[in-house]
């Protein structure tokens, strides 16, 4: 494997499991969310996310000619890739939606980018998951401004949500090791200026929605070897029934 | 939590009509709770449109229909005496119907349009102009209070849905499966 693809395969790799271990966190919502109608739309949502999640893997297998099975199922927690935004406990409904709508926004800015990628995989792939993440965003941005401007009580739990999830956007922005080369050769979008692009779009949907974006506090973790204890706890969950029987045929 | 308990904290509900294909008639498909229109429109696509075939939706706030059974109408013609308002002016309203019993999943379908000034002056009018051998359910909606989905968001809204057979129960060979269980357990 090039140097190039070897980069590329990381990426993807952590490409998908941004988006397998959101999809699982959004899962925990079945059957416990606000009322039947966003039950059936969120467990959706969530099963878009994993199955954007499959397409991700799928670019990597194709590089490394791994398994998507057993990148899901047989690997340490410790060896997972995912931004540490997506591990956190699923909160209330409103850190719930709060960080889909952060990281949808995130879709919406960086997909056209992708799809313009002179890697041509990565851009099908990305021309294939964008009108779902268009709808995503709307159902996403909906719920957002309507908690926002609801009750007072509503909008006290956006606003704590947001100040929870805010810090852990920077690790969004990250540059993976060696990942300029990647943008060098026109594979993938410059960093800042997807950030750029994110703030341009996430910025004044939230002021409109009457929600501050706080200041950040204290230095972002940008390492994406580094994780929030809850990692372990979701991969034994994802893993459990998979490890019983490696042999079993699903 | 403390206050009224008889306090009605449900969502309104809205009834959803569902166009398979351009030029086809929009068939409601049933009914979800949403704080406003454009929530409507999305739990509709979410809870309807999954999986079958969509072209467009149209969302209505349940109050706004005059729904009448061929029964209702047998016993009581007292709606006939309606009066229309001095001041009301005339507007486009959407007739629907529901002409068989076999379709167990469908409700009224959309059969056209007519003016009226108000939705009892649409409904006696619709019987004219729409008249079927078997009518069981006749539905009067004002166009205005029809939300519909937007055309260009065709792609995003229901065309994913066709690639994902893995929603369809023929996805997974379950049955098949099962009975190559009970073929090779010994007993």
């Amino acid at each position: 494997m090039s140097p190039l693809d070897r980069l590329l395969a990381d990426k993807f790799l952590a490409l998908a499991d941004d988006e397998l271990i959101l999809a699982h966190r959004n899962s925990e919502w079945t059957g416990h969310a606000p009322i039947l109608e966003e039950d059936i739309a969120f467990a959706n949502i969530a099963q878009d996310e994993l199955g954007h999640a499959t397409l991700w893997y799928g670019l990597r297998a194709a590089l490394t000619g791994e398994e998507p099975d057993d990148l899901v199922f047989f690997r340490d927690a410790a060896d997972f890739t995912c931004a540490q935004l997506v591990e956190l406990p699923k909160g209330d409904w409103a850190l719930t939606m709060m960080r889909q709508f952060l990281f949808d926004a995130l879709e919406m800015v960086r997909l056209p980018w992708y799809m313009e990628s002179q890697y041509r995989p990565l851009a099908e792939v990305a021309a294939k998951i964008r009108p779902e993440e268009i709808y995503h965003y709307r159902h996403t941005s909906a719920w957002v401004k309507r908690l926002g401007w609801g009750t007072a009580e509503s909008q006290r739990r956006m606003q704590a949500a947001l100040n929870e999830l805010w810090p852990y956007t920077r690790q969004l922005f990250a540059p993976l090791p060696g990942e300029a080369a990647l943008i060098e050769a026109g594979y993938l979008p410059d960093l800042m200026r997807l950030e750029m692009d994110w703030w341009a779009e996430v910025e004044p949907f939230l002021t409109a929605a009457s929600l501050t974006i706080p200041a950040f506090t204290k230095a972002a973790v940008i390492s994406r070897t580094a994780h929030t204890p809850h990692l372990a706890d979701l991969v034994a969950d994802l893993q459990a029934v998979a490890r019983l029987d490696r042999q079993a045929i699903w | 939590m403390s206050g009224n308990s008889t306090r009605d904290t449900q969502w309104p509900r809205f009834e959803l009509f569902q166009q398979e294909q351009p030029g086809k008639p929009h068939v409601n498909v049933g009914s979800v709770h949403a704080p406003d229109g454009e929530m409507a429109l999305l739990n509709g696509r979410d809870v309807f449109v999954r999986r079958p075939e969509c072209h467009n939706l149209w969302a209505v706030p349940a109050r706004q229909i005059l729904a009448r059974t061929a029964m209702e109408l047998a016993a009581d013609d007292g709606w006939l005496d309606v009066p229309v308002p001095p001041d009301a002016a005339p507007q486009l309203y959407r007739i629907f119907q529901k002409t068989t019993q076999r379709r167990s999943m469908n409700y009224v379908t959309h059969v056209g349009d007519l003016e009226a000034r108000t939705a009892e002056e649409a409904l006696k009018l619709a019987q004219r102009r729409f008249a079927a051998a078997d009518v069981f359910v006749w539905w009067i909606v004002p166009a205005a209070a029809i939300l519909v989905s937007d055309e260009d968001q065709v792609e995003s809204l229901f065309r994913p849905a066709r690639d994902k057979t893995y929603r369809q129960p023929q996805a997974y060979r379950t049955l098949s499966q099962m009975q190559e269980i009970k073929r090779t357990t010994p007993t």
